[in-house]
């Protein structure tokens, strides 16, 4: 098996206080933490496991600036063999573009795979969008929101896709394919810090964006970010822990369910 | 005048009422709606759309990502090539809108949550940032765009149509992917969506280990425990837990969320709650714009708290 498995370095937002910058065009990202996209690493995890029934080759493919190889960097750690970052410090706003650079890339570089995954979506700008559109653009069969891989054999997978309410659907797909993986469809297993340090001996490919760029172009462009209009939002309720909790306790009382 | 061709979706035969989101921003954008949909008899849609296109493919073969660009190109052939082709934000809209957009090199836009004309033509507004940044998005060429619209996104202005339905003919299948059937999750030890009281926990939880002081405090108060996705995913509760959209949709007297931030797939599954209170320390975090209250403070030192009081009252 040949496994390829793109991993984004994102900005961890969840408990920031975001600021825009450049125009109101983009967000400052200078203060923030970043790490592996979380869906991305389920997708390593994913192909860690593959590799390790089947025997084969993994690759893992950034498109970001230097500090995305700490994400190869992770995926190799993680049991993963090759690594390539497309270097370019351009923030992407258009999956569109992000998938077209992919497939100049696996194409210029005659990466010949089974299997490419990737995760559902990105924390950042939660598209879900590049692993469709490079599957769409290499006219290969796709399915995301994949919560299981129960079986491969000669030339088909058999997924699990998550839908609605507590219900999935089992897809056979025929070889190669390109997968979006969910979160919680595996356990990715622990990497300390040593091990993410010490796979910088591994072997890494880093690459100018300029030798993909053919074709690609951005079709839509921000004109501006905002922050929601507030909606009427929460009541606050303020004081020390002891008003706090009394506080809910007489909610809970109001409501009959204490 | 260009149409907007909106893609549907049933379940087990029956219309999944996200399918009607894309309509009614159509209507908003103010386009004639095409609503594409699987085999089946859709009266009740008279009136809803434009046209109501029914295909040849039953269910499991129409919402397969493949499949449907074949669909697709059939109704283009016919009809012209729409203005928008539009998904609801779904597991199938993410799977068929990607796929779709790249066969047939159109831009792409997903969950859209709000659009408008300026001086240069529309503008489609989408969440980053979980979702604490809208970003207006416009398209570089005026040629057409794939979308997936958030539920709840837009309202049906009740306009009446007259609805044509029309019949596409057959075609055939791609062979390379293939429908096999439906499972249902396992039942839970516990259905939640029974509970009048929800102690809910999110990522803030932090550890495996912190789980048993909140099913402490759920069991003092008379309440249930429940989570939200990244704790059903660590495996530190059960799926059947899980409040959101692939989890359980959950309407309870008070739903009590700790540590949740509020991702739109949350929200969904627990905003007609009688009583959302929200206790999170990040006082950016969404889910204070569900909430009715809410308390900007550690998740453990509220709960540590709460179960001290409970039992000092005995």
């Amino acid at each position: 098996m040949e496994v390829v498995v793109l991993a984004k370095w994102v900005p961890v937002t969840q408990e920031e206080e975001l600021k825009l910058v450049r125009g109101e065009k983009a967000v400052d990202l200078e203060e923030i933490p970043f790490r592996l996209n979380e869906w991305d690493t389920y997708a390593i995890e994913e192909a860690s496991r593959i590799l390790e029934a089947h025997g084969g080759t993994g690759w893992v493919v950034s498109l970001g600036g230097e500090e995305a190889d700490t994400a190869l960097r992770r995926g190799l750690a993680m049991g993963l063999g090759k690594g390539a970052l497309i270097e370019t410090e351009e923030e992407l706003v258009d999956p569109f573009e992000r998938a077209q650079i992919f497939k100049n890339f696996l194409e210029k570089k005659g990466i010949k795979f089974d299997l490419l995954l990737s995760g559902v979506q990105a924390e950042d700008d939660q598209f879900a969008a590049t692993g469709g559109i490079l599957a769409g653009l290499l006219d290969l069969p796709y399915a995301t929101m994949v919560m299981g891989i129960e079986e491969i054999s000669e030339g088909e997978v058999t997924v699990l896709r998550e839908l609605e309410g507590g219900f999935m659907e089992r897809v056979r797909i025929s070889l190669p394919a390109v997968l979006s993986v969910q979160t919680g469809i595996n356990e990715p297993r622990y990497v300390s810090v040593t091990g993410v340090l010490a796979a910088a001996k591994k072997e890494r490919e880093f690459l100018p964006v300029d030798e993909f760029s053919e074709g690609r172009k951005g079709r839509i462009e921000i004109l501006k970010l905002e922050f929601p209009p507030p909606r009427e939002g929460a009541e606050i309720i303020k004081g020390d822990l002891d008003e706090v909790v009394e506080n809910i306790f007489e909610i809970l009382k109001e409501k009959g369910v204490r | 005048m260009g149409y907007a061709l909106v893609v549907g979706e049933t379940r087990g035969g029956v219309i999944e009422e996200r399918s009607l989101d894309p309509v009614y921003f159509s209507d908003k954008i103010g386009l004639p709606s095409y609503l594409l949909l699987p085999q089946g008899k859709y009266d009740p849609l008279k009136g809803v759309c434009d046209k109501v296109l029914v295909s040849s493919f039953e269910e499991g073969d129409f919402l397969n990502p493949l499949n449907l660009v074949r669909t697709v190109e059939g109704v283009i052939g016919a009809f012209g090539a729409p203005s928008l082709i539009l998904f609801p934000h779904s597991s199938f809209g993410m799977d068929a809108a990607p796929f779709l957009a790249g066969r047939l090199s159109w831009p792409l836009i997903t969950d859209i949550a709000g659009f408008y004309r300026d001086e240069e033509g529309m503008v489609f507004v989408k969440p980053l940032y979980s979702e604490k940044v809208h970003a207006h998005f416009r398209l570089r060429d005026a040629r057409g765009v794939v979308g997936t619209v958030r539920t709840g996104a837009f309202e049906g202005e009740g306009m009446r149509k007259e609805t044509v339905f029309e019949r596409l003919e057959a075609i055939e299948k791609d062979p390379r992917r293939e429908f096999l059937g439906y499972l249902e999750e396992e039942v839970g030890d516990v259905d939640i969506t029974r509970a009048e009281l929800l102690v809910s926990v999110g990522r803030g939880v932090k550890e495996k280990e912190n789980i048993p002081t909140f099913e402490e405090l759920a069991s003092l108060l008379g309440g249930t425990l429940s989570c939200s996705r990244p704790v059903a995913d660590r495996g530190w509760l059960p799926k059947s837990r899980q409040v959101g959209t692939s989890g359980k949709t959950v309407k309870p007297k008070v739903y009590l969320a700790m540590g949740i931030s509020g991702a739109f797939q949350h929200i969904a599954g627990m905003k007609n709650s009688e009583v959302i209170i929200a206790v999170n320390r990040d006082p950016s975090a969404p889910i204070f714009q569900y909430a009715h209250y809410g308390v900007i403070e550690d998740m453990h030192k509220v709960a540590q708290k709460m179960i001290e009081r409970l039992k000092g009252q005995g």
